[in-house]
């Protein structure tokens, strides 16, 4: 058994402990957000978040993630941001991520299946700078990762705009 | 609905335009109004009379399935044969004009099936949604306000024409009453005229012409409802294709063949002490490996395709060859030469005379779709022979016919479960997305469901690409510098192959590689696809020359490089080498070549996009290249182009303001505006987000992308291999939507932007340095080589 820290829950695993860790995720712990883009580290569609930073599950070995790194994946941003903001359960229940907020509120996505990666790159940005400008978005999205993280739909317009708007959003406390 | 130990109280039947209302009043409450269909063409499924395995209500002509379903609490509900692809079009066009059809707020169209094979009735592929201005759920749509309005004269004593209707509620002589309460209580049925074939490409079409609403009524239309389906994704709650898990289903990886023409010799052996729980299955030429896990599937299957034996081959030209070999090997006179519609008058008089001329030849590589995710798709053949599929493809009814043609069956015994995935902008509107039938596949040889997962080099290497081609362009110029013949020769091996590739290298049934004679897009056929916009040149000639698909015949597979339509299929490969032999021409008059176009073009609409594009980028009226332009040095130097473009009833142009660097070959584009007639706006951001996204594709066709491969298949296998645009690429990007109501119709919208930036950033790289560069896409390299000539 391997224990892992996902979303602020602590979760057991029977696998082998070369497995990467999107397949656990998906397979073993369904969770849905991140996608398999090329298993190459070279897209970021199975994105996730390990203690902030944004990592590429496809290449990730279980063995490699120790048992009380957080993983935060797309389904544990609303948690990470209720807890971020001292929100009661109550409170959080309903809560998106301002990240999520923006990207509705832009419409971004198109087809959406890079879009789990884009969300968790923006989070990462801007836990660590509240307020980008485009050339730091256009960085971040770029050349912060081990690779550019791409969509081929062309989203990165709305995506420029959907951070802009977040950073918007969670300045004033996440309304 | 009402079910049959209820009690029927009448029953009538009456003539609605052309379709049929019948109406079964029952005691209880509840009742609904469902329109279904009639064939009164030769469908496929008509013909077939086999009992249905599996069908459940939408595809047998007994049994009407629905288009839409008034309910009695006042919603609705609509369904649809095209599936989503991003462009969401299904989750907002579609239920604005059926609000605005019946009357009815957006708000009240609460569900919108799409897609799946077993609910939804029409079919055809996830393209042309907004079909010309009139698409199928239209139409239905216009029957069902129709019906709805002689239910409500009869109910309150009011002649038809003295009704009006708003939000639902329909009043007349100082009564009223809602859609649910007309509903309420009864069983109708709508039964319309439909055509077609519901597996083929085109699917089922509406029939008849019943009374549209006009235009100016609209109050839904032209306003920017938000898709619906994005907020289940941006959540993590929606079900994509790649979260489908049945019980029981093993995970499976495909060794395809080690070149587009070998054979199998003999498929590794498993090494069952390191994966003791999966199993290899061969079928023709087809190896699969499946597994209990993903993670040991994945693994086995390297194990397997390392020891796996293949015949050697060698038939294609390989990348550096192609143009010589699609110009002087391939054959073209097999295929009928088709002619423009717009051809007038003779260009060889012209041609012939001793004003300026150009001749030139235009170039374009093959492209991939590249969709983010590798295809996959999970099959459940059960011991019955019915058969399940779970994918996300563009045409799933189509999907449907293909594999009951590979398991010799009929398209009863197959049902095509619909669900989000990633884009591939065509690629499967012929049907299959490339691992469906594979699944199958293996899953009838396990007995157990099965899910094929493509690695990212199987979706690079054995999906299908866009055609490259060719054009052959000649035009001569009057004394006065005006546009006096214009000639072209389009050049394109076959553009769509629908062969689902597991069933080819298993050998299996499928459809014909692309021939000569075919009923569909399949054909070989090259047909001209640009529609003209210069309407007074004098003379016009276009024409079209197909051919086979490179390798196809050479492939003792039949396989070679498979085509497939692609964003704008066909026009971009026409558009390209016109649009940039039009700046080239203008560049020759000494003419500025945004106002070259209008003086040649006659259509306000044309003429219109133009002018805004002009306006909205900030364009110098001047001609090109410019005075300072220069082919040498390590200074960047600017230049901008135009392109024009009428497609699926929108007119389109673009300007691409450039920066090229001279020693490194390096093009940035620093600013693109895009100006976009497309009649009716039915919803502005979802319109401009769509043509943001297909302007960022368009800049990566016209910079990066080309496939590369060598005499026996293809190299590209990654997204290092087939660069993308990525952030950093993305210029400041302008979008002018023109709102033209007084055409009367909506035009389309998610293609043709993708088709506009590499013709306008070519005339830029002209305009900066005085080198034309014929050839896409305009790598670095390939610019260098442009310039040093």
């Amino acid at each position: 058994m391997i224990t892992l820290n996902v979303n602020g829950i602590r979760r057991e695993v029977d696998v082998p402990a070369d497995t990467p860790l999107l397949y656990v995720l998906r397979n073993d712990l369904h969770l849905i957000g991140p996608q398999f883009g090329c298993g190459l580290a070279q897209c970021g569609a199975c994105s996730v978040l390990i203690d902030g930073k944004e990592v590429r599950s496809c290449i990730t070995a279980l063995s490699s993630v120790g048992p009380n790194q957080e993983i935060t994946t797309l389904e544990g941003l609303p948690a990470r941001w209720a807890k971020q903001k001292g929100l009661s359960a109550e409170e959080a229940k309903d809560t998106l991520h301002p990240v999520q907020q923006a990207w509705i509120e832009e419409q971004t996505p198109q087809c959406g299946f890079c879009q789990n990666g884009m969300m968790i790159k923006a989070t990462e940005l801007l836990e660590s700078n509240p307020h980008p400008t485009l050339p730091q978005i256009k960085e971040a999205f770029t050349t912060s990762g081990v690779s550019p993280n791409l969509c081929r739909c062309g989203t990165y317009v709305a995506i420029m705009e959907a951070v802009q708007h977040a950073a918007t959003i969670m300045a004033k406390g996440g309304k | 609905m009402a079910t049959q130990s209820e009690k029927l109280t009448t029953e009538k039947t009456e003539n609605v335009f052309g379709a049929t209302l019948s109406r079964r009043q029952f005691i209880k409450t509840g009742g609904v109004l469902v329109v279904g269909f009639s064939f009164i063409g030769s469908g496929l499924l008509k013909a077939d009379t086999t009992k249905p395995a599996v069908l459940k209500n939408s595809l047998d002509p007994s049994l009407p399935g629905s288009w839409i379903e008034i309910h009695p609490d006042n919603t609705v509900l609509i369904r649809t044969g095209k599936s989503d692809f991003g462009q969401g079009t299904t989750f907002t066009a579609y239920r604005q004009i059926v609000a605005d059809e019946l009357s009815v707020p957006f708000e009240a169209i609460t569900t919108v099936i799409a897609g799946d094979t077993d609910r939804t009735p029409d079919g055809s592929g996830a393209f042309d949604f907004l079909g010309h201005g009139t698409p199928n759920i239209r139409k239905a749509a216009a029957y069902t306000y129709q019906a709805l309005l002689d239910l409500a004269s009869e109910k309150l004593g009011v002649p038809k024409d003295k009704l009006s209707v708003k939000d639902g509620i329909v009043s007349g002589g100082g009564k009223n009453i809602s859609y649910g309460d007309l509903v309420k209580g009864q069983q109708l049925k709508l039964t319309i005229p439909v055509k077609g074939d519901l597996t083929s490409l085109f699917g089922l079409t509406i029939e008849g012409n019943p009374p549209m609403k006009p235009v100016g009524e609209y109050t839904v239309i032209g306003k920017s409802f938000k898709n619906s389906i994005i907020s289940s994704k941006v959540a993590a709650k929606e079900t994509w294709a790649t979260d489908v898990r049945l019980p029981g289903m093993l995970h499976a990886r495909v060794v395809h063949p080690k070149t587009l023409g070998s054979t199998l010799v003999a498929a590794g052996p498993l090494d069952k002490s390191k994966f003791p729980n999966s199993q290899v299955v061969v079928k023709g030429n087809l190896v699969g490996v499946v597994a209990p896990t993903e993670w040991e599937a994945i693994q086995a299957a390297d194990q397997v395709a390392s020891g796996t034996k293949w015949t050697a081959w060698k038939g294609l030209p390989g990348n550096a060859k192609l143009y010589q070999h699609l110009r002087e090997e391939a054959d073209w006179t097999t295929a009928p030469v088709s002619k423009g519609e717009a051809d007038k008058g003779d260009p060889k008089p012209a041609l012939a005379s001793t004003h300026k001329k150009l001749s030139a030849t235009y170039q374009l590589s093959y492209m991939k779709h590249a969709p983010i995710g590798p295809t996959m798709a999970v099959a459940d053949v059960k011991a019955d022979g019915t058969v399940h599929i779970y994918t996300h493809n563009q045409n799933p009814q189509a999907l449907r016919g293909e594999i009951a043609m590979m398991l010799r069956t009929t398209p009863h015994h197959v049902i095509v479960h619909s669900y989000p995935g990633p884009g591939h902008y065509g690629r499967s509107n012929g049907g299959n997305a490339g691992a469906e039938d594979e699944a199958v596949i293996l899953s009838q040889a396990v007995g157990k469901p099965v899910r094929v997962q493509w690695m990212r080099a199987d979706d690079m290497q054995w999906s299908t690409q866009a055609s490259a081609a060719f054009s052959d362009v000649q035009v001569a110029l009057d004394e006065k510098g005006k546009l006096a013949a214009y000639q072209i020769d389009h050049y394109m091996p076959a553009m769509q192959d629908d062969r689902p590739i597991g069933a080819v290298i298993a050998g299996l049934p499928t459809m014909p590689a692309p021939q000569v004679k075919s009923d569909s897009v399949t054909s070989t056929v090259n047909g001209v696809e640009d529609n003209w916009v210069y309407a007074s040149v004098p003379n016009v000639a276009e024409r079209g020359h197909g051919t086979f698909q490179v390798g196809q015949k050479a492939s003792p597979l039949a396989v070679g490089l498979r085509d497939h339509s692609m964003r704008t299929p066909g026009q971009f490969q026409q558009n390209y080498p016109r649009e940039l032999a039009i700046s080239e021409s203008a560049a020759l008059a000494g003419a500025d070549a945004i106002q070259f176009r209008i003086d040649h073009a006659t259509e306000e609409r044309a003429i219109g996009v133009l002018k805004a594009v002009r306006e909205a980028s900030g364009w110098d009226t001047r001609p090109s290249p410019r005075t300072e332009a220069t082919s040498t040095g390590s200074t960047p130097v600017r230049g901008r182009g135009v392109s024009l473009m009428l497609r699926s009833g929108t007119y389109w142009a673009c300007v691409c303001q450039i920066a090229v660097t001279p020693s490194t070959g390096v093009i940035v584009v620093e600013k693109y505006t895009i100006a976009v007639d497309p009649g009716i706006v039915v919803n502005p951001s979802q319109l401009k987000r769509n043509v943001e996204g297909g302007a960022v594709m368009g800049i990566g066709h016209a910079l990066f992308e080309e496939v590369m491969f060598d005499e026996s298949g293809i190299t590209t296998e990654d997204w290092l291999s087939y660069p993308i645009p990525t952030m950093s690429d993305i210029p400041e990007i302008k979008v002018v939507l023109i709102h033209n109501p007084k055409v009367g119709s909506y035009g389309g919208g998610s293609e043709a932007a993708n088709a506009l930036a590499a013709p306008a950033i070519a005339a830029g790289l002209h305009d900066a340095t005085g080198k034309i560069m014929r050839r896409l896409p305009m790598k670095p390299a390939y610019v260098q080589a442009v310039l040093k000539a």
